[in-house]
């Protein structure tokens, strides 16, 4: 069984349509990290899988359950960090940990308070008086201490700095490893996801780009650097690139062909360049790269 | 579970609950001060007379405080379940959200009801102080449309918090101030006695509304909007 499972999930707001047939699964023990522009679809599918939103049609199974009607016993094996590390902020550090620990059976308290102590936070401090990257920790420690199956997290990185997010990202690898939880995480920030996931999954608008694992797609999507012997010349399109960005005589060609195949294409166009070459991406620019700037 | 999630109200309600506790015994020690005033320092008789053969309500300036008290419980506690969606959470604790949402507005009526049970009870024992039986049935019959007003505007009022959309909470608001101003249009004593059942009924059928809302919001209307 998946921990998650979306088949042909379709979704209009009004008559806008967001995707139609979008179909993914994510194994247990993954980490997986959703990717996209904004408006892309990233929040419809968060919403969606945890049953805050009716798809207009398909479904999305976690742990072989609809997520619009999801049993007390499957919801405590997800933890759901809402963006923005949205908690009852009218809380303080203790009374939250009371809370939930009332609320969940297999709740362990350690990680919470572990994380906590790393914070200059005084016991009776309301979350609402603590900085983003405060809550994020109280966040973060509430789904540990939950120790759920799935950690669903939604764009996790808003509002943080980068020692928090760093901070963030290591702890969650690592328990998520150690534990074998599976992750489906959003965020903007696709430095960050480098760090952090298994496998990706970029969306764009109706439709998804690429999900593989990410060193696959890391492996197989190339950006080729082309300096055009002619500045005014415009690069025709083709089907061996999924993306061409051109600044005058500059032509960024990203697909997942071998040099070989762009300079065959290059030569069969009759295109004089003055040279070619491959450039390393990180997973932002291959994503940029994949979606294009706009 | 059910202790943490009263244990959640309790820390949302718990000022508001002392506040409007405060504000109605406030309101009470002032009606039995003029009380007071009316029996000794002026004409005993011509007092009782206002009461009993004028039908003047001593009880007049208790109006409006059950009202206050359920609307001011209804922001104390859905307020912060509706900034930043926080509702959210509470869908997401490993329970039916029927269910949750039943348990904690349950708990928020059983906390209005006894700061309501408070009020009628100092009403009681000071009218108890001045007046004959008769006249605090009568009293007591005349105000009770308002603690049951109260009731109803509690519960309509987390209705309309929880309400994913504008457009649907102005109509919620609209359609809950008739309906709401039903309890408090006679303030004559024994103006509502052979109807009473019906205003009792009006306040329970509020009681499970919320579920609507709650309903609303996780079909993800807000999203449409």
């Amino acid at each position: 069984m998946y921990a998650i499972e979306c088949n042909n999930l379709t979704h209009y707001y009004g008559k806008k349509l967001v995707y139609e047939n979008l179909s993914f699964k994510v194994g247990e023990g993954k980490i997986l990290g959703l990717l996209g522009k904004n408006g892309a679809g990233k929040s419809t599918t968060i919403n969606i899988m945890n049953g805050f939103l009716h798809p207009t049609a398909g479904e999305c199974l976690i742990y072989g359950e609809n997520s619009q009607h999801l049993t007390p016993a499957t919801k405590e094996k997800i933890g759901f960090l809402i963006e923005g590390h949205i908690q009852y902020a009218f809380m303080n550090v203790h009374q939250i940990e009371k809370f939930y620990s009332g609320c969940y059976s297999r709740w362990n308290s350690e990680p919470y308070w572990e994380l906590l102590s790393k914070l200059q936070v005084t016991p009776t401090q309301k979350i609402s008086r603590m900085s983003c990257g405060q809550r994020s920790q109280v966040a973060l420690g509430l789904i540990l201490a939950q120790d759920p199956q799935l950690l669903v997290l939604d764009d996790f990185s808003m509002g943080l700095d980068p020692g928090y997010r760093r901070l963030f990202i290591d702890y969650l690898r690592e328990y998520a490893k150690a534990n074998n939880k599976t992750v489906f995480v959003t965020s903007h920030i696709i430095q960050d996801m480098e760090r952090l996931i298994d496998d990706v999954l970029i969306m764009d608008y109706n439709r998804i780009l690429a999900q593989q694992p990410v060193e696959e797609f890391m492996e197989k999507f190339c950006q080729y650097e082309i300096v055009l012997e002619n500045p005014d010349m415009e690069f025709p399109e083709t089907d061996l690139a999924v993306n061409i960005e051109q600044i005058n005589d500059k032509v960024s060609f990203y697909g997942y062909q071998d040099i070989s195949a762009v300079k065959g294409f290059l030569s069969g166009q009759g295109i004089a360049i003055r040279s070619i070459e491959e450039k390393e991406m990180n997973l932002e620019d291959a994503f940029i790269g994949l979606t294009g700037m706009y | 579970m059910y202790r943490s999630i009263f244990y959640k109200e309790w820390l949302k309600i718990r000022w508001a609950l002392a506040l409007f506790l405060l504000l109605g015994l406030i309101v009470l020690g002032n009606i039995f001060l003029n009380v007071r005033y009316g029996v000794r320092f002026m004409d005993a008789h011509d007092y009782w007379y206002r009461i009993i053969i004028q039908g003047a309500n001593y009880a007049a300036s208790l109006k409006y405080i059950p009202l206050l008290a359920g609307l001011g419980l209804a922001i104390a506690q859905y307020f912060p379940e509706i900034v930043s969606q926080r509702i959210k959470l509470t869908f997401h604790l490993p329970i039916r959200e029927n269910k949750v949402l039943l348990i904690q507005h349950g708990f928020g009526l059983v906390c209005l009801l006894a700061v309501f049970a408070t009020y009628l009870l100092v009403f009681i024992i000071g009218s108890a102080v001045y007046f004959p039986p008769e006249i605090i049935h009568m009293m007591l019959t005349t105000i009770l449309p308002w603690f049951l007003g109260g009731l109803a505007a509690y519960s309509l009022a987390a209705l309309i918090m929880l309400e994913p959309l504008w457009l649907y909470r102005v109509l919620y608001a609209v359609i809950a101030y008739g309906f709401v101003t039903q309890f408090y249009i006679r303030v004559v004593p024994l103006a509502y006695t052979k109807v009473l059942w019906v205003f009792a009924l009006m306040a329970v059928i509020t009681v499970i509304v919320i579920l609507f809302s709650g309903y609303r919001f996780r079909k993800g209307e807000m999203h449409h909007g």
